[in-house]
């Protein structure tokens, strides 16, 4: 079978879920002029990963406001049609994200609408282990891109061998688990200053501490090579990396809440070059159960000002072509609000693809806020889908063996 | 029937050399050392301080392990949870009940108790996330109860115990919808492993827990109205059977007892166990009814267990890791921020990752959790008193060992909130072992007490140079003005070695 014909049938069993997709459709037709499997991408492409931790409620994000189903089930948190930013006659973004609409309209966001995956998981903990593992039928120990890194990323030639270490890198306190692999070490950076060895003000202690696994003789655990190793990486990539940043200047200036550090930071990782693919970052508190206005539209000004800021900066360096930025959260909110001015845990949510190689648009017809299943919204596109296509026509690297199952890519890239 | 090790990233980390299966499960007869007893207690417990290490190495190997199965000191007063001025409260319920069991983890005078209890909360992973509080430390309860009891008997107490219902959903599972969640797990994860079952085999199992529900109160009910009383196949039997049947049929599983067998050397003696000593395992298991004392006795009795290959041939869990550095460092109540750390290691209590547990092996090791373990030594190492402790010089020096953790003392028997956060191991406890400032001496009790002496030529001399400024443009060898932060130092950097990652 002519790949073409595949790639479209694939694409459209796709779509068929999510009923009449006319502008998807569009795309999708467009298809075969994209890059094929295989052929050479950049190799200093980076993927950014912003999880919106909670479930963030994609109907006041992405407001269809035209639609007056919207409207009635939402008397008290529904966004006016006045008000939004408009992105066409039927559907526009919440107004506090005025820089992301800029964005936007320079035609670097792609938005890939009604995403999910079959018998959705409500629960925080149980669907977050299935967007970061890409596996809703059975658990996994390994995250998605845990299992791209284990493939992509060559076992360090020594064990003073760093330069393999930032090829993931998670921005916070811990490895979330889509960036647990099996054979490479992922470092999680809270703040950067914080990412080493902390002896205070004993230096000599830091020092020391230094050479501690330095030519330590092979003992009898199986274990201890693998700690030597990465007890090396934690004593000396910290300083590795303060040393490459220390070159790198952020162009223009970022609001000062943690999610635009995170991506301050993830800038300067991007820009030294240290060989990083991967980059996670995340802002929470989208579980707005109550008075949700006043919490997701403080957080949805974050994540537009902070990836505004960040697209500026990387423009500046002349990097923006480098970086694909990919929104994801646990689940969308219900449809209807509660009765307490906030909305509880629902299924399908839009997601937002940014950067400069990415074909701006709206992928995918907004969900149907009639044609529900027990009061949610349904899916019209797996968010494999959106992985795969990320895995091999952004990181260009096969998506078989990483995500299970044959999901057909979108067009956003 | 096979057990299925494809998706345990232990395998591969077997120790090497080669298994003497005849003599392996034999009683041990050999020397009991001081480093042996450290071993014991770092398996079958939480570690210890010097003067604790020293007291099981005095009851010889078989009546250490026999302390340990059956404590005969009676346990601490521990407050009963829930306290119910947290039980309500969202914001403080989670962390209240995980700070409870570390808690308990740290002072408890039954170590192997608790230890089992962590064991089996690692086995039928269930989480806060999900979970009511209340709940939760209801099921650690039940493990505690049974920690080393009948399989059997846990087995069922699980399928009716209220946090499980929850987690794996059995209490919606009624003949109308069967729900399948918990039918499954209790093959695939508790009992059999992936492989040794049918899809028949689970819907047949869900069928026969139909009915098995919470009330009101959240306590287990069962209610006839809701269960399936049609005759059911399972495992190749067919009867009219209930949960007990069920449970009963998958004890009796040959397959069982190599599943259970694995993961208790696995947790006990080292990664990848040969199927030659499941096997030999299998047999005491099945023998004893599925009594745990008995079996896990048997495992630290054993000749492989306290072979070389053994020997720190486990890498720490975190908690393992956090509770032995307080338990050695003698600090009586677990630091509030300690359940942030442990997030950061990889493993917070009553928060498993997944219905499958924490995988532990290589999964515990990566840049982040290490640089966590090294900056909570610093932490906890350098922690200050409230007050600046008097010069060494003026402190007086007593004969004996600091009467902290032997027995239980009097502050034991306080509430946690009277109880430090700080070492009450110091540095003039080092010195007063050492028999005086001496850097020489100061180092080799550190190395002993620390690490057990495991520990190379070169990195000893590395801590000696620390202590003695070796190398600093202002050499200041050690001495009264420095001996506190110096020793502290060393001590922070002894814990922060390989060996001490290593259980």
């Amino acid at each position: 079978m002519g790949s073409r014909r595949a790639f479209i049938s694939q694409t459209l069993g796709v779509a068929v879920l999510g009923g009449s997709l006319p502008s998807f459709l569009a795309r999708a037709a467009d298809a075969q002029a994209l890059p094929a499997l295989g052929t050479s991408l950049d190799p200093e492409n980076v993927l950014l990963v912003i999880q919106l931790g909670g479930g963030n409620d994609g109907l006041n994000t992405v407001v269809p406001y035209s639609d007056d189903a919207y409207h009635r089930v939402r008397p008290a948190i529904g966004i006016e049609a006045r008000s939004v930013l408009r992105i066409d006659d039927r559907i526009g973004l919440n107004p506090v994200m005025g820089p992301f609409d800029d964005l936007y309209k320079e035609g670097h966001v792609a938005i890939v609408q009604g995403v999910g995956y079959p018998n959705p998981n409500r629960s925080h903990f149980e669907a977050t282990q299935i967007w970061e593992t890409a596996s809703p039928e059975n658990p996994v120990a390994y995250g998605w891109l845990g299992r791209y890194l284990d493939r992509t990323v060559a076992p360090p030639a020594s064990p003073s061998d760093l330069s393999e270490l930032f090829a993931g890198v998670a921005l916070g306190d811990t490895v979330p688990t889509a960036l647990i692999a099996q054979h490479v070490d992922v470092p999680a950076i809270g703040a950067l200053g914080n990412f080493g060895y902390n002896a205070g003000k004993d230096t000599a202690s830091k020092a020391t501490a230094g050479s501690l696994y330095d030519g330590a003789k092979p003992g009898q655990s199986p274990y201890l090579s693998l700690i030597e190793t990465t007890a090396r990486n934690a004593m000396h990539g910290g300083d590795a990396l303060r040393a490459k940043i220390a070159s790198f200047q952020n162009a223009g200036s970022y609001p000062n809440d943690p999610f635009s550090t995170q991506l301050r930071l993830a800038a300067q990782i991007i820009g030294s070059n240290v060989g990083t693919r991967i980059v996670f970052v995340s802002i929470g508190s989208f579980d707005t159960h109550a008075g949700q206005r006043a919490q997701q539209d403080r957080l949805l000004g974050y994540l537009a000002n902070g990836l505004h800021a960040f697209y500026t900066d990387l423009t500046a360096h002349g990097m923006q072509d480098r970086v694909l930025a990919m929104t994801f959260s646990e689940f969308g909110r219900r449809v209807a609000q509660n009765a307490s001015s906030g909305t509880d845990h629902g299924t399908a949510m839009p997601l937002f693809i940014i950067g400069g190689k990415v074909k701006g648009g709206v992928y995918g017809d907004h969900p149907s806020l009639t044609d529900l299943v027990d009061g949610d919204l349904r899916y019209a596109i797996d968010f494999r889908s959106v992985y795969a296509t990320v895995l091999e026509r952004w990181l260009g690297h096969d998506s078989t063996g990483i995500i299970a199952g044959s999901y057909g890519p979108v067009a956003f890239v | 029937m096979k057990l299925d090790t494809s998706t345990d990233p232990q395998v591969g980390f077997r120790p090497p050399g080669m298994l003497d299966v005849p003599s392996a499960l034999e009683r041990y007869a050999g020397p009991f050392t001081r480093r042996q007893a450290a071993h014991l207690l770092r398996r079958a417990g939480f570690g210890g301080t010097p003067e604790e290490i020293d007291a099981l190495q005095q009851l010889g190997a078989a009546g250490a392990v026999n302390a340990l199965l059956h404590p005969s000191q009676p346990e601490v007063a521990f407050d009963a949870y829930p306290d119910t001025t947290v039980l309500f409260d969202p914001k403080t319920r989670n962390p209240a009940a995980q700070n409870w069991w570390l808690d308990r983890m740290l002072r408890t005078q039954h170590p192997l108790v608790e230890k089992m209890t962590l064991f089996w909360h690692g086995h039928f992973a269930t989480s806060i996330r999900k979970v009511p509080a209340d709940l939760m430390v209801g099921q650690i309860d039940l493990f505690r109860s049974q920690a080393l009891g009948n399989f059997r008997n846990l087995l069922l107490a699980v399928s009716k115990d209220p946090a499980m219902l929850v987690w794996l959903d059995n209490r919606s599972n009624n003949k109308q919808h069967p729900n399948e969640n918990y039918a499954r797990e209790v093959m695939e994860l508790f009992a059999l492993g992936l492989g040794n079952y049918s899809e028949d085999d689970i819907k047949n199992a869900a069928r026969a827990f139909t009915g098995w529900t919470l009330d009101k109160t959240q306590a287990f009910v069962y209610k006839p109205s809701l269960h399936d009383d049609q005759p059911k196949t399972f495992l190749g039997q067919t009867g009219n059977f209930g949960g007990e049947d069920i449970v009963a049929l998958i004890v009796q599983q040959p397959i069982h007892q190599r599943f259970i067998c694995r993961k208790l050397l696995e947790f006990f003696v080292y990664s990848d166990p040969e199927p030659e000593l499941i096997e030999a395992l299998a047999q005491t298991y099945a023998l004893s009814g599925c009594d745990l004392a008995q079996t896990v006795g048997a495992i630290l009795r054993s000749n492989v267990f306290f072979s070389t290959r053994a020997y720190r041939a486990l890498p720490k869990s975190p908690i393992e890791f956090t509770i032995g550095l307080l338990r050695f460092m003698k600090v009586a109540a677990v630091p509030k921020d300690t359940i942030g750390w442990l997030q950061r290691m990889g493993q917070e209590p009553l928060n498993p990752p997944s219905v499958k547990g924490w995988d532990g092996g290589p999964t515990w090791i990566n840049t982040a959790t290490l640089l966590s373990r090294f900056n909570y030594v610093n932490r906890v190492v350098k922690a200050a008193p409230p007050r600046p402790a008097p010069a060494a010089t003026d402190a007086p020096m007593t004969a004996g060992v600091p009467a902290t953790m032997i027995a239980t003392p009097p502050s034991m028997a306080a509430a946690p909130a009277g109880l430090a956060t700080f070492p009450a191991y110091t540095p003039d406890d080092i010195v007063h072992e050492a028999g005086g400032l001496d850097a020489e001496r100061v180092l080799a009790t550190i190395a002993r007490d620390a690490v057990q002496d495991d520990l190379t030529s070169d990195v000893r001399k590395t801590l000696a140079d620390y202590l003695q400024s070796v190398g600093a443009s202002v050499p200041v060898p050690l001495g009264p003005e420095n001996y506190q932060e110096k020793i502290r130092g060393a001590l922070a950097l002894a814990l922060n070695l390989p060996s001490n990652q290593l259980n």
